[in-house]
């Protein structure tokens, strides 16, 4: 089947607030990749040029050399690299055969761009993001 | 969609990408290489978002192939793209089937969409989508195989300059051997034959991929190509140099009895 299950996107809460139709359009963009055991994912520092739904698999995650919680089935990463590119702000290692579902930051800039209800929902999130952080900041 | 055909047809490279289309002036002009296809970058596209139909029209057009095969990445988006990223798309070796050919496609397309192929973009100022033609031929199992500039790349002089291993090219390519290296003068003298230490080299698996196998110990130190082959190696390289014009970077192999080319690119000259 083309791209990911939008059951499993619902749960990612980049896309929460989108429509069944819009969830829909987003969900075909992604494509399959499966990465091998031992296989690096991401590497801190590196330029992001996808995010990540995982399918089935497990991952390691670790910042500065720092081990962090795990990854499995219903995780994702790099949502953020969506939308600037960003660089990866954690390393992550298969540790078993890991099928993802990946939306490249290509495939989703025009679909935002040619549809203003998608971008207006993603910015009230990023917005909610901020103000949690400025939140966080002033405690 | 563009789709799929044979190499002798791949004519545009903003549709197949630039190495499909070398090896398709190959063929054009009879130059012997292993039989394959061609994949667009629509295609290739459409195989990793797996479209309705286009798994299938590559495994229609790849079928009559001997298997296993070839996969590579083939750059559609930028001048000279096979050669600025190299080691950023892939090539896998060894497909077993054309049933496999499915996921090979989507581990190249994923390949120029990686982090590392990104983050090379982002460096080099390239902002367009990248875009990725394949190339899928019969993947050989060659007795020697290895590389010939047809101009010294180090020197410059007008002279052939070869370095050979036993079983694929990939060892010499990848350095896990010291290959016998060979200088040929255009009047086809040999004017330097010196054998490396080639203790392993690279086989196909029956299942997929490939291995380092070991080499008898009385190969590794011996020549893998004898005067005769640099001979038909002399005589490629001026048909490599009269399609492609001078100075050329090829990549053949010896199966069977025959030499095959598997790709001819420009030479890049030390210091240039």
């Amino acid at each position: 089947m083309a791209g990911a299950p939008p059951d499993a996107m619902r749960r990612v809460p980049l896309f929460a607030e989108l429509s069944e139709g819009e969830l829909e359009q987003v969900a075909r963009l992604f494509k399959q990749r499966t990465f091998t055991a031992g296989e690096t994912v991401a590497r801190e520092g590196s330029g992001g040029a996808a995010f990540y739904l995982i399918e089935s698999g497990k991952a390691s995650v670790s910042v500065a050399g720092q081990q962090r919680a795990g990854l499995g089935p219903g995780d994702y990463f790099g949502e953020i690299a969506l939308i600037d590119e960003g660089a990866r702000s954690a390393t992550i290692t298969a540790d078993d055969d890991l099928r993802c579902y990946g939306l490249t930051y290509w495939d989703f800039r025009p679909l935002v761009q040619e549809n203003a209800a998608i971008c207006w929902k993603l910015l009230q999130f990023m917005v909610g993001r901020l103000r949690a952080a400025e939140a966080r900041e002033v405690a | 969609m563009t789709g799929v055909v044979p190499l002798a047809e791949a004519h545009d490279d903003s549709i197949y990408g630039s190495k499909a289309v070398g090896l398709g002036a190959a063929a054009r002009e009879g130059l012997p290489l292993p039989p394959g296809v061609a994949l667009s970058g629509d295609l290739v596209e459409a195989v990793a978002s797996g479209a309705d139909g286009a798994i299938e029209e590559v495994v229609r057009a790849a079928r009559d192939l001997p298997v296993p095969l070839a996969v590579r990445s083939s750059a559609v988006d930028e001048d000279g793209a096979d050669a600025s990223f190299a080691g950023q798309h892939m090539t896998l070796l060894n497909v077993p089937t054309t049933d496999a050919i499915n996921d090979a496609v989507r581990e190249i397309w994923w390949s120029a969409n990686s982090d590392s192929a990104i983050t090379y973009r982002q460096r080099v100022g390239l902002f367009r989508r990248p875009s990725v033609g394949v190339v899928v031929q019969s993947l050989l199992d060659p007795d020697s195989a290895g590389v010939m500039f047809t101009q010294n790349p180090i020197t410059g002089d007008d002279e052939l300059m070869i370095e050979a291993s036993w079983g694929l090219g990939e060892a010499v390519v990848s350095g896990v051997v010291i290959p016998d290296h060979f200088r040929v003068a255009r009047s086809g003298e040999v004017l330097e034959r010196t054998a490396g230490l080639k203790r392993i080299r690279i086989r196909a698996l029956g299942g997929g991929g490939t291995c380092e196998e070991e080499v008898p110990a009385e190969l590794a130190e011996q020549l893998c190509l004898d005067d005769a082959q640099l001979g038909e190696l002399g005589a490629l390289a001026d048909r490599c140099e009269q399609v492609y014009g001078r100075a050329r970077d090829v990549e053949f192999a010896f199966a069977g009895g025959s030499l095959y080319l598997l790709q001819c690119r420009a030479v890049t000259v030390a210091g240039a």
